[in-house]
């Protein structure tokens, strides 16, 4: 391996290495935050008396603040469910811009597609938007 | 109550078992809650894809710290793995339960199989013992690879990826069941390389299939709360004890628990039950 591309590896590890951890601290933060959200809307749901077997309200983001004020377990528990899948996206995209920053242009690119991916499971996802799946 | 708290309690129970056998809690989340619960299949592998988010996104974190994790890699075969999961999630609500029961219990017989035919020593890691570098140190392939490790085959996996993908979005696992061995006997990464970075894609993988189960009414968050929380208390418990339990014999019984499920499920299958 020649001195230029030894360094070039080198700067790459050390680039990654940042990244990683800031990429763990978020897994990590986003994690605790969704189960403690997820915890308070258990504990809301055993307080009144309602059933896992019950039929919850849909999912509907403009009741969520009524119901978080209200301190209905509903909230809770989607606003959660939320944090739960907003997450793995947040770190990837982070790592677009930590890999932007570095100007590594192919793993931002890949970043960036992924996040297109995950943009087209909600549309897909959302009914009415686009087709209608299993609607 | 009483059901919320059975569920708790039943979350933890996979947890454990799930983190000591070093699978994730998909397999067994989705059976506990049809069977156990009678929720409807498609509402269990909801919330079972829920269940392997949470625990796949605090495990990544120690794995990324400690730098076991190849991130790079991890990121290039997510790509795939997405696509795979926006396939699967847009069949899985085109399919009958049936056919998902029919799926799931081929998937299970399979693990079973697998499980009895493994030794109870480890494998050696055979890509741990060829630290070959890079001819080309600039190129794609060379900037995926890790410290003392190649890696080889990407197209393969990225196929393996995208079928991986299919799989956790239709039976509502994270889909390291194919990702570790494409990683390691495939692209030649060591085993314990694999395994972490498998569990990184997790996130992104059941994340994406995750979003259409939520916004199509496929998760219920009065029954993933309690799980969700049992499972992320149990993994966090079984990693604590993983050293202090006979795992020979634990094996022995998964298989059991395994077999005696993927038979439930294959009768539910036939429309028998």
């Amino acid at each position: 391996m020649t001195d230029e591309s030894s360094n070039q590896v080198s700067g790459t590890a050390t680039s990654d290495a940042g990244m990683d951890g800031r990429i763990a601290r978020l897994l990590r933060f986003g994690t605790y935050l969704a189960v403690a959200l997820i915890a308070i809307g258990v504990v809301l749901m055993l307080a009144t008396g309602r059933s896992p077997l019950d039929v919850a309200p849909a999912f509907d983001p403009v009741r969520l603040v009524g119901d978080l004020v209200g301190l209905q377990p509903a909230g809770f528990l989607w606003l959660g469910l939320v944090v739960v899948l907003l997450t793995p996206a947040a770190r990837v995209a982070v790592s677009a811009f930590g890999y932007a920053r570095v100007g590594d242009r192919s793993m931002a690119l890949i970043a960036g597609l992924v996040l297109l991916v995950i943009l087209t499971g909600v549309l897909l996802g959302t009914p009415g938007l686009i087709g209608s799946i299993g609607a | 109550m009483d059901i919320a708290l059975l569920m708790l309690v039943g979350g933890i129970g996979v947890g454990i078992f799930g983190s000591l056998l070093g699978l994730g809690g998909g397999l067994l989340i989705v059976p506990l809650l049809t069977f156990g619960f009678q929720l409807p299949l498609r509402e269990a592998i909801g919330v079972s894809l829920v269940c392997v988010i949470v625990t796949s996104g605090a495990s990544a974190s120690v794995f990324l710290e400690r730098r076991v994790a190849n991130l790079r890699l991890g990121m290039t075969l997510e790509l795939f793995t997405a696509i795979g999961a926006l396939v699967g999630g847009m069949i899985a609500f085109l399919l009958d339960e049936r056919v998902l029961a029919g799926l799931f219990s081929v998937l299970m017989t399979y693990v079973a199989l697998t499980m009895l035919r493994r030794r109870s020593a480890s494998t050696p890691d055979s890509a741990e013992e060829s630290p070959e570098l890079a001819r080309d140190p600039a190129s794609f392939t060379a900037r995926l690879s890790g410290p003392g490790y190649q890696v080889r085959n990407l197209g393969l996996g990225m196929v393996g990826s995208i079928f991986a993908g299919v799989s956790s979005a239709l039976l509502g696992i994270g889909g390291g069941l194919i990702k570790v061995p494409v990683l390691h006997f495939v692209m030649g990464v060591p085993l314990r390389v694999a395994t972490a970075t498998s569990n990184l894609v997790i996130g992104i993988t059941a994340s994406t299939s995750a979003w259409i189960y939520l916004l199509r009414g496929g998760i219920d968050p009065y029954a993933a709360g309690p799980t969700a929380i049992g499972v992320f208390v149990g993994a966090s418990i079984g990693s604590r004890i993983a050293h202090r339990v006979d795992l020979n014999a634990l094996r022995l019984l998964f298989t059991a628990v395994l077999l005696f499920t993927a038979f439930q499920m294959l009768r539910r299958a036939a429309g028998i039950q």
